[in-house]
């Protein structure tokens, strides 16, 4: 599958900004899954790309003179394999065993994740799992915000994508099972439409499963990833700190057509 | 339990050790009133000068004087000989094993140290991985901690790599020796330690492949209970004290705002711990940090000291694994003992130490500052009770070591003197080659029988000599 993309985050300032700086994690990689035709940010001003420290893709973009409004746009094409079903890694998953502020395992999120897995820790037992938070935590945008716990969503019982995640997570880790957050675009087939989305990869069998909890999906099929970490904060697509500005209005538009291939066979 | 406890000046049999000769004449000679009059006027300096340590959990955030005791700690220099090739062999052997871990990991490979243990650890960062550093050094400036068994040998209490504080103290207990009693160094060889600050700048400029780089002290500020500290240190090399505010990141390079315009930063010698350097990398809630830092790091474009992550070489969980860690990479026998730890993460460990309490000491494998420990001997049943269900609760935050007895020192006390516990901080600087100033910071637990020395638990410190002998 082909997808061509266009993402496009307009930030307004009541005032002037002086100064500001984001971590940028807007380009894909490539994968086993994923393979990036071309892709292209347009910032303010020319960045070179470097590594984060979980190998993602990151710019930083550092402004000094004063503005009010700030665009930044990414667009490109990527030829998405549907059928691969995990991803391989030579850096030891241990890592993926910590808990951070926003997926530690209170003893309600342990005890779920014993109560759905028992002694399994297999792909099934995690479907299982998935399944469980999914009806545990109904889908609900403003119930939850950018910082709320795991714990605090799953109390709760309800919150977004990134919640969904979160609680995953914590669960994954709490049975020994290392878990990463991953930030990417998920393509609607019905409405032709994609939005920023967050799922959870595992570690089982010396790769990377995913698990959309908000989709009930163990295939990542309509996902293109964008960036792995501990949680929201490491791979979020944007972060940023800015000096003066005032109240901020946010708009993100994200476009995605399947490009029309000539027939293979 | 009767303990025996090692005194530095007396031997078991009263005689006074050979190295302590000149200072017991002059002790005998000198009129008592006249030492209290000194001792007064120590306060007073002290206290003019703004040596003070904020203490943690203090509502009021009372800045406390750090009692300073007049009797030095002194250490025959044949003795001290040793301990420092102890030291310098530990630390050489910890950042071998930092560069190892964030690059081939080959003690994990071996099987020496569990990988879970050490990769699963939230002081390992994966933000060090792969990343080359120059001369390979993570803990440019280190302190070990010392203390003496009852049988007087040393051992390592732990390691210090993150940001070691303690030596503004260690230099201007001396120089307030020097102005009361300059007598006393005049009657015998004390190694002088006055040139510490310049070792320290010449350490973290070599830790810059540049030729003449720009240091600065990254404080967290004036609220920091080190701030006299930080402030003292960049004073004594010549350099800027700056705080996160001060400081900024365009295009993977740190800059510095000054009244002339910005200014390129080489160094930066933080005393600010890794989740506060870079609030969009780390901790989102930091305010003392640069937004940014990490990407000029991670391009080598900028050296922190100490490096990012060193915290996983001195956490008390890895702390057990330091003696093979020097036979690993030095190939040699470690020359400081470690004290002997249970980890209470291994079940069968754990049931010991649970069973043992009343006579060992638990601390937290996160703690520092003598915060969140136990000291069975000292604790009441429902202490240890209350204590046993935290182990429980949590079995990984934990190791256990026997009660060490501490050696003592004659201390200057309500009544006199009297004998007062103490342990020892030599700090290691890794540049160019490993140096340590003769001595370090002596603490000493004041009130009586306490074996608790840190400053946040009513700790003093002592001018530390080394003597030739």
């Amino acid at each position: 599958m082909r997808l061509t993309i266009s993402h496009e985050t307009a930030y307004h300032y009541e005032d002037q900004v002086r100064t500001s700086i984001q971590y940028l994690r807007l380009t894909p990689p490539d994968n086993e899954r994923q393979q990036v035709l071309c892709w292209a940010l347009d910032l303010p001003r020319p960045v070179r790309a470097q590594r984060d420290p979980f190998g993602n893709i990151l710019h930083v973009l550092s402004l000094e003179e004063p503005h009010a409004d700030l665009i930044i746009s990414a667009r490109g094409q990527v030829e998405i394999d549907p059928t691969c079903e995990a991803e391989h890694d030579t850096q030891s998953p241990l890592p993926f065993l910590r808990f951070t502020r926003l997926t530690e395992a209170d003893d309600a999120l342990r005890h779920f994740a014993g109560q759905h897995c028992g002694p399994r820790r297999d792909r099934g037992a995690l479907i299982d799992l998935m399944a469980a938070l999914h009806e545990r935590m109904l889908y609900r945008p403003g119930s939850t915000a950018v910082d709320t716990s795991a714990a605090q969503a799953f109390a709760g019982g309800a919150g977004v994508c990134q919640d969904h995640a979160h609680a995953f997570l914590a669960c994954s880790r709490s049975l020994g099972v290392p878990a990463r957050y991953v930030s990417g675009y998920l393509f609607d087939n019905d409405s032709q439409h994609m939005a920023s989305h967050a799922w959870a990869e595992a570690w089982l069998e010396g790769a990377w499963y995913s698990f959309d909890v908000t989709n009930q999906l163990a295939l990542p099929e309509r996902h293109l990833k964008l960036a792995v970490g501990l949680d929201y904060l490491d791979a979020c697509p944007v972060r940023g700190m800015r000096r003066g500005g005032g109240y901020e209005q946010m708009h993100a538009s994200v476009l995605v057509t399947p490009t029309l291939q000539a027939q293979q066979q | 339990m009767i303990r025996t406890f090692y005194d530095e000046m007396y031997a078991a049999d009263g005689q006074l050790r050979p190295h302590y000769r000149e200072f017991a004449r002059w002790l005998a000679n000198t009129p008592p009133e006249l030492l209290a009059q000194r001792r007064r006027e120590a306060d007073l300096l002290f206290h003019r000068a703004g040596i003070t340590f904020t203490l943690y959990g203090d509502e009021q955030g009372t800045e406390r004087l750090i009692p300073f005791d007049t009797i030095p700690r002194a250490i025959p220099a044949s003795e001290w000989r040793v301990v420092e090739k102890g030291c310098i062999q530990r630390v050489k052997a910890l950042n071998l094993f930092l560069a190892d871990l964030y690059h081939d990991q080959r003690i994990l490979k071996a099987g020496i140290i569990p990988a879970e243990q050490v990769l699963a650890n939230e002081q390992y960062q994966l933000a060090m991985q792969g990343l080359d550093l120059h001369r390979g050094l993570y803990a440019h400036i280190s302190g070990v901690d010392l203390v003496r068994d009852g049988d007087g040998s040393y051992y390592v209490l732990e390691d210090n790599l993150r940001t070691p504080s303690g030596v503004s103290y260690m230099l201007e207990d001396r120089k307030m020796m020097m102005r009361l009693f300059p007598e006393l160094f005049a009657a015998q060889r004390i190694a002088p330690i006055d040139h510490y600050p310049n070792l320290l700048l010449d350490t973290l400029k070599s830790a810059s492949p540049l030729d003449d780089p720009s240091v600065v002290v990254l404080t967290p500020g004036r609220f920091n209970s080190a701030f006299f500290e930080h402030a003292f240190l960049a004073r004594e090399m010549g350099v800027e004290l700056v705080e996160g505010a001060d400081l900024f990141v365009r295009d993977e390079r740190v800059f510095m705002r000054t009244t002339d315009g910005p200014k390129a930063v080489d160094v930066i010698y933080r005393r600010l711990d890794d989740a506060f350097l870079d609030p969009l990398a780390f901790n989102p809630d930091s305010m003392l940090g640069v937004p940014g830092l990490l990407s000029a790091y991670r391009c080598g474009n900028v050296v922190l000291a100490n490096a990012i992550g060193t915290g996983v070489a001195d956490d008390k969980s890895i702390y057990p694994y330091v003696t093979d860690m020097i036979r690993f990479y030095l190939d040699e026998e470690p020359i400081l003992k470690n004290v002997p730890t249970w980890q209470c993460r291994k079940p069968e460990e754990l049931s010991h130490v649970l069973a043992h309490l009343p006579e060992l000491v638990v601390k937290e494998t996160q703690g520092s500052g003598g915060y969140g420990m136990l000291v069975g001997p000292a604790s009441t049943k429902a202490e240890i009770e209350a204590f046993a269900q935290r182990i429980k609760a949590r079995p990984a935050a934990y190791i256990a070591q026997p009660t060490l007895s501490l050696s003592t020192c004659p201390t200057f006390v309500e009544n006199g003197i009297a004998p007062r516990h103490i342990d020892l901080r030599p700090f290691v600087l890794s540049g160019r080659e490993t140096r340590v100033v003769p001595g370090g910071l002596t603490r000493v637990a004041l009130r009586e029988g306490s074996l608790v020395v840190n400053s946040s638990q009513g700790g003093g410190t002592k001018d530390t000599w080394v003597v030739e002998d």
